[in-house]
């Protein structure tokens, strides 16, 4: 059993309790145009290219059959469109300015590759939080990957969109201690409009899990020019305050630092000029927070 | 706790942190840079003192010109009373480095000089200090008890050497006490213009405490902290020993008597702490487990900390880490780590102490009394001489003796193992140089320069008539510290992953490029194939096993050394100081991708960027897992990411730090810089005059280090 992953990303303290090491799962469903982690839209392997690390030393431009790389007046330049990504160059470029994002991993490795975090987990009250990306479009593998961190008495988290068949978190529910959800934007067409789809499979599925009585976060991302205003806002918190179980609702500010990865694997970034947002630019909605104090 | 506007003491406070800062910027002036503690040593007056040669090569040695020197000194020295201090004297003369030559010509080591020169060795031959007094002593004894206690045993020990062993300690006592004097006299001049009354009361009670403490023991808190000061001013000015002990339990019973006495309240009592601290940077623990294993925290242990955050300057405390551990004292410590971000407290890790020090012999009660009062050390206060940190081998130029032999002898063939072979020979070689350098050292460094001073509050030297380098301790626990283990570990497994497994080039071919320093045609595009090798730090890897197998065969061939009939006993540990910088200008490039003559690695630590993002975790299993494992530390140096470093992550970064205990690791400096400011300090040091580092085990104002040391500093924090 096999998945695919972009990284590992230990030490991560945003998602969830404790020390955690957060797997970024490869491949999602939806299109957030603010999404910070462009390198898991795809669920195949991307050529990511870093021109800073390049030294010129024009061995990709030597090694690639679809001419995708050029030197001229001693730069590399870099044609992604002949890119068929064969990924031949990737071992040839010694500066790792050409590097391969994605790879398929094993259950077993996975856990493996984590263990030694494991006694900063038990001392944190922390575990693994898998993201992504979207988790549940590799159910199978998501699944075995739990199964063995809960045998190892491991505190498990699931980031997810919410909107796979409710079926599917049926199955994960018995190995999650926590899921952490996002929710964007209450009003279904602007949903669709901002990601891709429209939310109303997303709120079902909250409110069912709201029934089960595990815990679980949900988090908005306010990003400028979608849903940063207090209607918007007002209207998500209003949502979260009639459910029961939200252990934690946390309201996002929206940052520029993915600009540098759409760059490098050659996505165009919808919010390119966006400007970040802190969380003390969020203390406007205070007022609503305690309103209706949503978890 | 109490907010800063309500102290009674603020404004005093202030005054001297304002002092103190102008005195650092006085000392970059006068004497220039130096990568070294601040020691808060001052400048001495100019011209005032000249060292007394006793030898044709114009220095002084053997305990008649130690002897003659220091009183001499402290006959002439200056006094040093601040009426917004509650204590006189400051630091102000390094009388060992006020000499031509180290080490006494008439005891040469030429025979151990190749050696020293091939494999880069810091032989510590004719180094001083470097163990523990037991304060203890001092604080029950007072001045006349310890010259009584000379008096009683120079009746016991009679013959002509012991004679002048208990003579010259003698003398040492009452120039000491010649020299508070002095100061009892400045004090009461001072008194007498003083129009502030409220410090004309002060410097009343100054010097009624320095008369009452000039031949008695100490009886309350302020008279027992003058005490230490004096004895360690003293001490520092011999030979720049530093060594602390565990200060809140030496200081508690005064404290608490005071308290019952109804004369100290807890902004006194803070106000003493904070004088006491600023007076210079002693490594100082706190917390831990007494001998029979019960923590030892009390309230004065919590107004140290207290004390220091209301000084916060260059600041040497070490928090001790166990399972029975007073946990409020470590969220404590913690607490002024974040809020400050200036490099303390530090934190000791009591379980790999005493076991792996129990494993040399010594039972838990011992082991548990090794404590953290050094820059990277553990010592038994007044019971072992140790040479700590005085001893590096260079494993780094070890390796490339072995690489440069291997490479030109054409009948065998290039491969790691037969490079290892050569590496074992060399380090066995290099190993036995630095021991029996630290055997000639023991052997003579009594007619070179005796420790006249510490000698005072050991266990051994007055009982026995005999230095404490001279048999005269009780124990002799003899440290050698291995350096450059990321650039070995990491240059073997790059050769084995590059060329070896994946044949990516030849060994002819690399050799090429670590000849031209990676500058070459290609050179730079071989540098990072080989630096984007396995390291040492990413766990699991071929590196780390590399970084296992050097330190299995660093222990075991310096453990080796140890001598039952000499009681001599060896205890291996990974560490380097400042000699990061020097060690590495006698290495040429290395398979690692290191070019020529730049830093090697840092003690235990993976070399910087060795892995790509949160280094933390990383770092604190790698360090615990390579410890030696014998009592002796590899400290683990980390530098904080200050996106971690905040107060609502207090928790997990308490447990990132008892994790690297609980797996082994010794001790933790931690670093919290903000890149931006180190980056415009390191152009402009004067922008940040205050700015505090901690370099290994010590810190230091980072504006006083010199522009290669500061890059060393910036490139460990970038990198990382």
């Amino acid at each position: 059993m096999e998945g695919k992953i972009t990284t590992i990303q230990r030490l991560s303290i945003h998602d969830g309790p404790g020390i955690r090491s957060t797997i970024f799962m490869k491949g999602c469903n939806l299109r957030c145009q603010w999404c910070h982690n462009p390198e898991t839209f795809s669920m195949q392997p991307q050529l990511q290219w870093i021109s800073e690390k390049c030294i010129n030393c024009g061995k990709c431009v030597e090694v690639c059959n679809d001419s995708a790389f050029t030197i001229n007046n001693g730069l590399v330049q870099f044609n992604r469109d002949k890119c068929t990504t064969c990924f031949d160059c990737v071992e040839h470029c010694y500066p790792n300015a050409i590097q391969q994002i994605g790879r398929t991993i094993s259950a077993d490795d996975l856990f493996n590759e984590i263990a030694p975090d494991f006694p900063y987990f038990n001392t944190s009250n922390g575990g693994v939080t898998f993201s992504g990306g979207e988790p549940m479009l590799q159910l199978n593998f998501l699944l075995k990957t739990l199964q063995l961190f809960k045998q190892a008495n491991i505190h498990t988290a699931i980031e997810t969109n919410f909107t796979a068949d409710w079926s599917k978190y049926e199955a994960i529910i018995p190995y999650v201690d926590l899921f952490i959800g996002d929710l964007k934007i209450m009003d279904s067409k602007d949903h669709k409009r901002w990601t891709g789809l429209g939310n109303d499979i997303i709120l079902k599925n909250i409110k069912k899990l709201d029934k089960t009585g595990i815990p679980y976060y949900i988090r908005t991302p306010i990003i400028p020019g979608v849903n940063h205003s207090a209607i918007q806002v007002e209207s998500i918190i209003q949502f979260v305050s009639d459910l029961n179980n939200v252990e934690r609702f946390e309201l996002l500010p929206y940052h520029p630092l993915a600009d540098v990865k759409y760059r490098n694997l050659g996505i165009k970034n919808p919010l390119q000029n966006t400007k970040g947002l802190t969380n003390k630019d969020l203390e406007i909605y205070n007022p609503i927070l305690k309103q209706y104090n949503p978890g | 706790m109490k907010s800063l506007d309500t102290f009674k003491y603020q404004n005093r406070i202030d005054k001297l942190k304002t002092k103190k800062l102008n005195q650092t910027l006085e000392k970059i002036k006068y004497e220039g840079l130096l990568d070294e503690d601040d020691y808060g040593r001052i400048v001495p007056p100019k011209n005032h003192w000249e060292s007394i040669s006793n030898h044709e090569d114009g220095s002084f040695y053997g305990l008649e010109g130690w002897t003659t020197n220091f009183c001499d000194l402290m006959r002439h020295h200056s006094t040093y009373v601040d009426p917004n201090d509650a204590f006189a004297g400051r630091w102000m003369y390094f009388m060992s480095r006020m000499r031509s030559n180290k080490w006494n010509p008439d005891y040469p080591y030429d025979h151990l000089q190749p050696n020293i020169d091939k494999y880069d060795i810091i032989c510590g031959i004719g180094d001083d200090a470097h163990f523990a007094p037991d304060y203890k002593m001092g604080l029950k004894l007072g001045w006349q008890g310890l010259l009584n206690k000379i008096e009683t045993y120079e009746k016991i020990n009679t013959s002509e050497e012991q004679a002048s062993f208990y003579d010259a300690h003698k003398r040492a006592i009452k120039s000491i006490q010649q020299w508070i004097s002095n100061h009892i006299e400045t004090i009461h001049y001072l008194q007498e213009k003083e129009t502030n009354p409220q410090l004309a009361k002060n410097l009343k009670e100054m010097a009624e405490v320095n008369q009452r403490i000039l031949h008695h023991p100490p009886q309350t808190l302020r008279e027992a902290c003058q005490w230490i000061i004096w004895y360690h001013l003293a001490s520092r000015t011999y030979n720049r020993d530093g060594a602390g002990g565990q200060i809140d339990t030496l200081l508690q019973p005064y404290y608490e008597k005071d308290l019952a006495n109804g004369t100290i309240d807890r902004d006194k009592a803070i106000y003493y702490l904070a004088c006491f601290l600023i007076n210079d940077p002693i490594y100082w623990q706190l917390g831990g487990p007494d001998k029979n294993g019960n923590d030892q925290t009390s309230d004065i242990s919590f107004l140290i900390l207290e004390a220091a955050d209301k000084i916060n300057t260059s600041l040497n405390i070490t928090i001790r880490v166990h399972d029975d551990m007073n946990e409020k004292l470590f969220e404590q410590g913690i607490y002024y780590l974040l809020k400050n971000k200036n490099a303390w407290p530090r934190f000791s890790g009591d379980k790999a102490l005493v076991d792996g020090f129990m494993k040399n012999g010594f039972d838990a009660e011992t082991a548990r009394q090794r404590i953290a009062v050094g820059c990277n050390w553990m010592s038994l206060p007044g019971m072992e001489y140790t040479m700590n940190d005085l001893v590096k081998v260079n494993m780094a130029k070890v390796f490339q003796v072995a690489y440069n032999e291997m490479l030109s002898d054409q009948s065998a063939p290039n491969t790691t193992k037969n490079l290892w072979e050569r590496f074992r020979k060399h380090l066995s070689s290099a190993v036995n140089t630095a021991a029996d350098g630290i055997r000639h050292h023991l052997k003579y460094q009594k007619f070179n320069e005796p420790e006249l001073i510490l000698n005072l509050l050991s266990h051994g030297p007055i009982e026995k008539g005999r230095d404490v380098s001279d048999s005269g301790a009780q124990y002799y626990n003899l440290s050698i510290d291995g350096a450059g283990l990321a650039v070995v570990a990491d240059s073997f497994a790059a050769l084995q992953q590059r060329i070896e497994d994946e044949q990516k080039l030849s060994w002819e071919a690399l050799d090429y490029h670590l000849s031209s320093n990676f500058e070459e045609q290609d050179g730079e595009r071989i540098r990072l194939l080989m630096r984007n090798s396995y390291r040492y730090g990413q766990g699991n890897t071929i590196a780390d096993k590399w970084a296992e197998e050097i330190r299995d065969l660093f222990s075991d061939l310096v453990r080796n050394q140890s001598d039952a009939a000499q009681q001599h006993l060896f205890i291996p540990g990974f560490f380097s100081w400042a000699n990061t910088v020097g060690l590495g200008q006698t290495v040429g490039a290395t398979p690692n991708g290191r070019k020529q003559h730049t830093p090697i690695s840092h003690g235990a630590n993976p070399n910087p960027g060795f892995v790509a993002d949160a280094a933390s975790l990383a770092l604190a299993t790698a360090i615990a897992k390579v410890q030696p494992g014998y009592g002796n530390t590899a400290p683990m140096q980390w530098e904080l990411d200050p996106s971690l470093a905040k107060q609502e992550h207090a928790a997990l970064i308490g447990s990132i730090i008892k994790t690297h205990f609980a797996q082994g690791g010794t001790l933790i400096n931690v670093n919290i810089l903000d890149k931006n400011k180190v980056l415009e300090a390191h152009q402009d040091p004067s922008k940040y005059p205050d700015l505090i580092v901690r370099i290994t085990g010590f810190t230091a104002y980072f504006s006083m280090l010199t522009p290669k040391f500061r890059q060393l500093v910036v490139d460990r924090i970038l990198e990382n």
